[in-house]
């Protein structure tokens, strides 16, 4: 039984600690509540990462004395009766759009951000003094640009900042993939091999189903592809499109949309994991596309899993969309297949321009948080046969990488790279 | 990637110089107030370095090539307000920083230069429209709820977009496709909605209290669906606002008309190539509706054409999700550029000291000599007004 597992059947156990916690909530600025009780709220389906962070983050609270916590929260509290947000039909319990927008239009929304990371470093800081953090481990992220999205080799890594090396494969594009999910060593079997692991270590995200098809273990991984998810794509969507133009009924919808019952709308490999579903069902409406564009999709959840789960390796993998229709693509919110009689038509030079940013985009993600000082990334363009690997930056070890390479070569690397830890 | 001030001013500058050479005629003298006009186009985000930058030329011909030559361009336009659509564009239209709610439930907290300009003038509604594209956006944007003010000094409101919306969603709910293999075919989709007199759902606001369109109004809007329907041009929800303004030109000459467009707001779904295609079909309607304004006599000579984006998107790597949205406190989305054309310019230049986009009310204002206003921002610099 892996830790995630034990820790879910044991999650009853951990209602003082939430009590405890929910305590500490109270004595915080009204405008950090939403975030915090919302966290506490759904902690049944809080990946390991996020129940470690509000541990770290509450033993950070719990490091200040009474007075000097007061104090470090009286400008926020000062800012806020300026704010007038006492007045605003503020959740104290969970995050809104109506919070978002109150916040976002209020003339001190500089100031307020300000205030609430430097209170947000402070508490962190303080939880780092009392128990500094575990050392990090190494990981990799991989993200594929597949045969069907034309690139040619010339200017494809122009916009990455020259932050890796271009190296050109020798060989079928493809097998790195495939070696890295199966090859000997796979990455799933050196993720077994380390103390801890649990399936939120390793995510398989993709537009189509080629990674399941390469590995189709579904309790070792947290895997998600579009077509498998599309009938509760298509009915979340459904919901969503009844939303009006009101912002108190907007957000009463979505609440009901996340309480609502999707059982017979998920694909069966999500079956035993709510965490998963919920990610789905957060992404699915947080906006940035995920309901309308698979590599959108790609993105948004490569990017969310990061910020959220902080994996050891993660596999992103687009693929390709359809041009818009001529009169429907002004709904472009709507299902097309339901509001066009005419066939789709793929649309590979658009894929590829949205594929080519959201990529990058992947990377910038990976690049926010600490862990990207251990993070090994690697961007394959199989129709370019062309691969660009960006060390982390704290990397000691070999990068005498050649600029050309077999795939064999490049998938060895990668996990003599994740070995490492 | 974001260009220095420095570096978007030398590029700017660059295609200025080597196209001032062919550069067209600016009027002698300025026309009587009561025959000027003010067109005004305000569009979704748009980063800098997908339009006036090395990176962006080729998603805006006709502005870098055509229009700027002849222009006062403005490299350093600020928006200093809520980087949201219906903030931004009430802000720009009362020339004070609104912060209302966002999806339109409020009206602007200050007059908008519709209401100045009836109220001053004593023009009649149909001499002011608000055209957009903007799904965002209510007919509340047209006028504040300031005593003395207020809705019976708006202009007509109107959102083609939405027409055309609510024609396809309407018909798919119906379990009728829209059979867009044939336009003719759509026509009476978008027919059928425009006569269900449900103007409500549409959020317009057109001829005062009536939610019914009048003859000649409802004759505008047909006009502009059979172009919409004859036209080779991409059917976008762009295209359509442009054919209804055209139409709305040519049947009522407005003194003020505000144009919105939002193609490239499909930035939101995380279509990049979608957006950058959206920016060069904003790019080619400016550009034809420059021209029309040229060939209509009660326009050529006696119009100010204001072009700008209502703001940037967010940074690349930004937690925001760069390209995609337009929530971050960073220049990249909040500095931006506008474009002014026409009866104010006597020289085209670029003015290099920066500007706010609570400017543009008071230089209309200025244009159609209604005085002090006591508004926050100035007159912008380089125009003749």
């Amino acid at each position: 039984m892996t830790n995630y597992a034990q820790e879910i059947l044991i999650s009853d156990a951990g209602a003082d600690e939430r009590a405890t916690y929910r305590k500490l909530i109270r004595q915080m600025p009204l405008t950090l509540r939403p975030e915090l009780n919302s966290e506490l709220a759904e902690w049944e389906t809080l990946f390991p990462f996020e129940r470690s962070r509000i541990r770290e983050f509450m033993r950070g609270v719990q490091s200040f004395t009474p007075s000097t916590l007061a104090a470090l929260t009286e400008p926020l509290r000062k800012l806020e009766q300026t704010m007038g947000v006492d007045r605003w039909d503020f959740s104290e319990e969970t995050n809104t759009l109506e919070n978002a927008s109150l916040l976002a239009r209020s003339a001190y929304y500089v100031e307020w951000r300000k205030e609430v990371q430097r209170i947000y470093l402070s508490i962190v800081n303080a939880a780092h003094s009392s128990e500094p953090p575990s050392a990090s481990l190494s990981r990799i992220v991989v993200v594929v640009l597949p045969q069907n999205l034309p690139y040619v080799h010339a200017g494809l890594w122009d916009k990455w900042g020259g932050k890796g090396v271009e190296v050109s494969i020798h060989g079928d594009p493809g097998r790195v993939t495939e070696l890295l999910l199966r090859g000997m060593p796979s990455v799933p079997e050196l993720l077994r091999q380390k103390n801890g692991y649990e399936p939120s270590d390793l995510w398989l995200i993709d537009a189509e189903q080629t990674l399941t098809s390469v590995f189709p273990n579904h309790v070792d991984a947290f895997s998600i592809n579009c077509p498998e998810l599309q009938p509760l794509r298509e009915r979340v969507l459904e919901r969503v499109n009844t939303i009006p133009k009101n912002i108190v009924v907007s957000d009463a919808t979505l609440a009901s949309i996340r309480k609502t019952n999707w059982d017979a709308w998920w694909p069966n490999n999500l079956a035993g994991q709510p965490s998963l579903r919920r990610f789905v069902i957060d992404l699915y409406l947080s906006g940035n596309g995920a309901l309308v564009f698979s590599n959108a999709f790609v993105q948004w959840a490569s990017s969310e899993a990061i910020r959220r789960a902080r994996p050891r390796v993660l596999f992103a993998r687009f693929g390709i969309r359809a041009k818009p229709k001529p009169f429907t693509s002004i709904a472009i919110f709507e299902n097309q297949s339901l509001v066009s009689t005419l066939p789709d038509v793929p649309d590979p030079q658009g894929s590829a321009v949205d594929a080519s940013i959201l990529a990058r985009y992947i990377f910038l993600s990976v690049e926010r948080y600490p862990e990207s000082q251990q993070t090994a990334f690697l961007c394959l363009s199989e129709s370019a046969r062309s691969a660009y690997l960006i060390f982390p930056k704290a990397y000691k070890g070999n990068t005498a990488i050649a600029n050309a390479a077999r795939p064999e070569q490049i998938a060895d690397w990668m996990t003599g790279f994740l070995a490492k830890s | 990637m974001s260009l220095s001030r420095r570096e978007l001013l030398t590029e700017a500058a660059a295609l200025l110089v080597a196209q001032w050479a062919g550069a067209h005629g600016v009027a002698e003298s300025a026309p009587s107030i009561s025959d000027r006009k003010v067109v005004l186009v305000t569009c979704g985000g748009m980063r800098r370095e997908d339009t006036f930058a090395s990176s962006g030329f080729a998603n805006i011909p006709h502005l870098t090539q055509d229009l700027l030559p002849q222009s006062v361009f403005y490299p350093f336009l600020r928006n200093d307000g809520v980087t949201s659509h219906f903030n931004t564009i009430s802000s720009v239209l009362s020339g004070n920083w609104q912060r209302v709610d966002d999806w339109g439930k409020t009206p602007p907290q200050s007059p908008t230069i519709y209401e100045y300009l009836r109220k001053a003038m004593g023009l009649d509604r149909n001499q002011t429209w608000f055209i957009s594209s903007n799904k965002a956006l209510t007919s509340q944007i047209g006028s504040s709820i300031v005593p003395g003010y207020g809705p019976n000094y708006g202009p007509n409101v109107i959102f083609p977009k939405q027409l055309l919306i609510s024609a396809v969603v309407q018909a798919a709910n119906q379990g009728r496709p829209v059979q867009s293999t044939d336009r003719s075919a759509v026509q009476s989709d978008i027919e059928g909605f425009l006569n269900s007199d449900n103007y409500d759902g549409l959020g317009w606001s057109v001829g005062g209290e009536s939610s019914s369109l009048d003859s000649f109004t409802l004759g505008t809007m047909r006009q502009a669906i059979e172009d919409l329907v004859r036209t080779s041009a991409p059917a976008t929800g762009d295209e359509f606002t442009y054919l209804v303004a055209a139409e709305v030109l040519q049947r009522f000459a407005p003194s003020m008309l505000a144009i919105t467009f939002s193609d490239m707001e499909v930035a939101h779904f995380g279509s990049y190539s979608l957006h950058l295609s959206g920016i060069a079909t904003m790019d080619r309607l400016v550009y034809e509706l420059w021209s029309l304004l040229q060939s209509m006599p009660a326009y050529r000579g006696k119009t100010t054409l204001f072009i700008l984006p209502e703001f940037g998107r967010d940074l690349d790597g930004a937690s925001t999700n760069g390209f995609f949205n337009h929530r971050q406190n960073a220049d990249s989305t909040r500095l931006t550029w506008m474009m002014c054309l026409g009866d104010a310019i006597r020289t085209a230049q670029i003015i290099e000291s920066p500007v706010l986009q609570t400017d543009i009310c008071p230089t209309i204002a200025r244009l159609f000599d209604l005085g002090s206003l006591g508004l926050p921002g100035h007159p912008l610099p380089g125009l003749c007004l």
